[in-house]
Formats: structure tokens, sequence, C-alpha cells
């Protein structure tokens, strides 16, 4: 633990998040869309690679809501599952 | 030898007697210990002193017939008597010299030192700013993890072939009343690809508290690679009385981590969260070296 008097070894150090922290869901608006992912998850075993979908959907509507700073979904990460806009249709979306 | 001065025969009975000059050369013998006492404390005796030295000048006019001895001890008694004489007050002047050769070295002395204390204390109020300096060059203790770059999100590629397995831990805090636990125990991601997870936390009492949270990442040396885009951690978070919420993580772990050769043996990595109760208008820093 970090707070483990064992100095000389290394110790872990948390880092703050990149974009700060989610306000949290009070009213519980995009709580179905979590019961998806999760419903996705128990069914795949806990994959997260097939999941994919339904936690992008899950950011959205967090963005929609209020509840995340808008951001286009390729900084998240999910490159791979966006379309590419009209004016790039040269670059192949990757698999 | 005489300590007492009243031993000493007041000046009219001097041995007159010219019987031998060695009573004479005695008198003097007598009297050198008075000679030195004068420049300390007994002005009498200087009285004495001078009445003596007075009687051995005047005195005896022609001297009588002396041996060869003590003619030798005659003539080289009276020069030291006169040096007795002098030798305080040049004593003194060597003295006063010495003295004030050992204060101004006493001095120089003492400005070295102070100098060197002084700048001691200089020495250890620049430390602070150079040792971060240092730290930030050589990379110790963690803290030049400086390659962490939230531009790589939009362009690093999921490494497929290392599966990796997340656990999620929860905790709180003794006096924190929250339940708060994962909503999966596990997860299993790539390196290089975002992810997901939840937490549930519910404020079971009749009062709104306020939690703020902490992380840990165990193997420590995964937890550099551990990246979190967003989460619920650091920042205070109110709880209603009997409301529930889900907390979402979403993080990523590094792609670099499967060019490490030390995380070859690394399949799981535990994430776990520790709620503390936070107290009004308590503004914690947040983790880094640098404060902002």
């Amino acid at each position: 633990m970090s707070t483990a008097m064992n100095f000389g070894s290394k110790s872990f150090k948390p880092r703050a998040p990149d974009k700060g922290a989610f306000p949290l869901d009070h009213f519980g608006e995009c709580k179905a869309l979590k019961e998806t992912f999760m419903k996705c998850l128990r069914n795949n075993n806990f994959d997260n690679s097939l999941c994919r979908l339904q936690s992008k959907d899950y950011l959205e509507c967090r963005m929609d809501n209020q509840l995340m700073a808008k951001e286009p979904l390729t900084k998240l990460g999910f490159k791979d599952m966006m379309d590419p806009p009209p004016s790039q249709a040269d670059t192949d979306p990757k698999p | 030898m005489t300590e007492d001065s009243t031993k000493i025969p007041p000046p009219g009975e001097l041995p007159a007697d010219s019987a031998s000059g060695v009573d004479r050369l005695q008198v003097p013998g007598m009297l050198l210990p008075v000679l030195l006492r004068p420049s300390l404390c007994r002005p009498r005796a200087s009285v004495f002193l001078t009445r003596c030295v007075r009687t051995l000048r005047c005195d005896a006019p022609m001297p009588p017939p002396l041996s060869r001895a003590e003619h030798f001890l005659l003539r080289r008694l009276p020069p030291r008597l006169h040096a007795q004489s002098r030798g305080i007050e040049s004593r003194g002047r060597k003295s006063k010299s010495r003295e004030e050769e050992w204060k101004s070295r006493n001095k120089t002395g003492l400005t070295y030192i102070a100098a060197a204390g002084v700048g001691m204390l200089g020495l250890s109020y620049a430390a602070v700013p150079l040792y971060r300096l240092y730290c930030q060059a050589a990379g110790l203790g963690g803290t030049a993890v400086a390659g962490h770059d939230a531009q790589q999100v939009e362009t690093m590629t999921p490494v497929k072939e290392r599966v990796l397995k997340i656990s999620f831990n929860a905790d709180t805090h003794a006096s924190m009343q929250w339940n708060f636990r994962p909503q999966q125990s596990e997860i299993f991601v790539v390196p290089g690809e975002t992810a997901l997870a939840f937490y549930r936390a519910k404020n079971p009492t009749n009062a709104p508290i306020i939690g703020i949270s902490t992380y840990n990442v165990v193997p420590f040396d995964a937890g550099q690679y551990f990246n979190k885009i967003q989460c619920f951690c650091f920042e205070e978070q109110r709880l209603n009385p009997h409301e529930e919420v889900d907390m979402p993580v979403f993080f990523y772990i590094d792609p670099e981590f499967a060019e490490d050769p030390r995380m070859a043996r690394v399949d799981t990595i535990t994430l776990s969260y520790t709620f503390f109760e936070a107290k009004e208008g308590q503004k914690l820093p947040l983790p880094g070296y640098s404060y902002n």
C-alpha cells in the first residue's frame, strides 16, 4: 500500500485522472444503459472487448445529460467504432 | 619561600652588614616573589619594591671585595633585577599584544563559524527546489512519470494478444457509513483498449454524507501503466440520505505494458478504491509532485 512504511522499496503513487472526476448520476439518467452494459459483460464472461459498444452508448448518454464533458469519441479510444467522417472517406476504419 | 608579604623584613632591617654580598644577593632572591606580586594586587608590596630597589642601588657605594663567583653573580643579577622591574611592564605589553592577537584570532574564527552557520541555513532552504529539480531530472521515487501522454488515447492500438484480468476491490474507512462495492468482480481487458467499470455506493443513513476516495493499484509496477481517463476519485462526492448511485471508472492500460519485460509475468491487476468521509470545506491536494 502507499502508506506502508517500507522506505526504499517502491510504493504506489496515485495519479489524478486525465479528465477529472465523473459527476455523480444522482437521477439515474443513464442507469438503463449501464444495466445493458453490465448484462453484456455477464453474458460475455466479463470480456471488455465484446462490450465496447455498450460502453460507448453509456458514455454518450452521460455526455448528453451533462454528466460528462463533451468530447469526440475518438479521443476516448473509440476510434475503431466510429464511422469515418465523409470528408475522410479514403481512410479505412480499423476492425 | 615566603608567601606572606608581612614576613618580609622592613627596609630598615635589611642586613646591611658587608660581610658578603651573598646576603645582599639573598635579599633580592627573597624579594623575587614580591616583585611579581605587585603587578597583581599588592600596592604595599610595590612600595617595598621601590624601596628595596633604591636600597640596593643607593646602598653600598663601595662594594666589598667579592669572590670571583660572587662577582660573576653580582654582575649577572642586577641586570636581571632591572629586567625584573622592567619585565613587568614588558611582560604586560607582551601579554597585551598576545591578548590582542588572541582576540583578533578569535574574532576571525567566530566570523568564519557564523558565516558557515548562515551558509548552512541558506543551503537548507535552497535544498527544497534543488531536490525537486534533481528528482525530476533523475526520475527518482517515481516522480518523473512525464511519459504519460493524454493524446495517445486517440492513436493507441490494442494489443490483442495480451489479455489481462482487472479485479476490483472496494473499501471504506471505518467511520464511513456508505455501502460501497464494485458491480463486477473482474473484467478482462487488453492493453491499449479503453474499458469501463462500475462501482456502486449507497448512503443508508438519514443524513447526507460527503465522501472522497483514493485508489491503489497492485502490483505497484503495473500501476504506472494504469491510466484513468475519468473516475470518481479525489473529488468530493455527496450522497443524499438513502441514495444509491453508480460510479463509473473509465480507464485503459498503456500499450507499452506489453513491451515491458518486467511485466511479462503480470496477468492480474487489482484496482482498489477506498472511500473516506470528507469534512466540510476541506481541500485536499491532488496527488502529484508539483503543487499548482
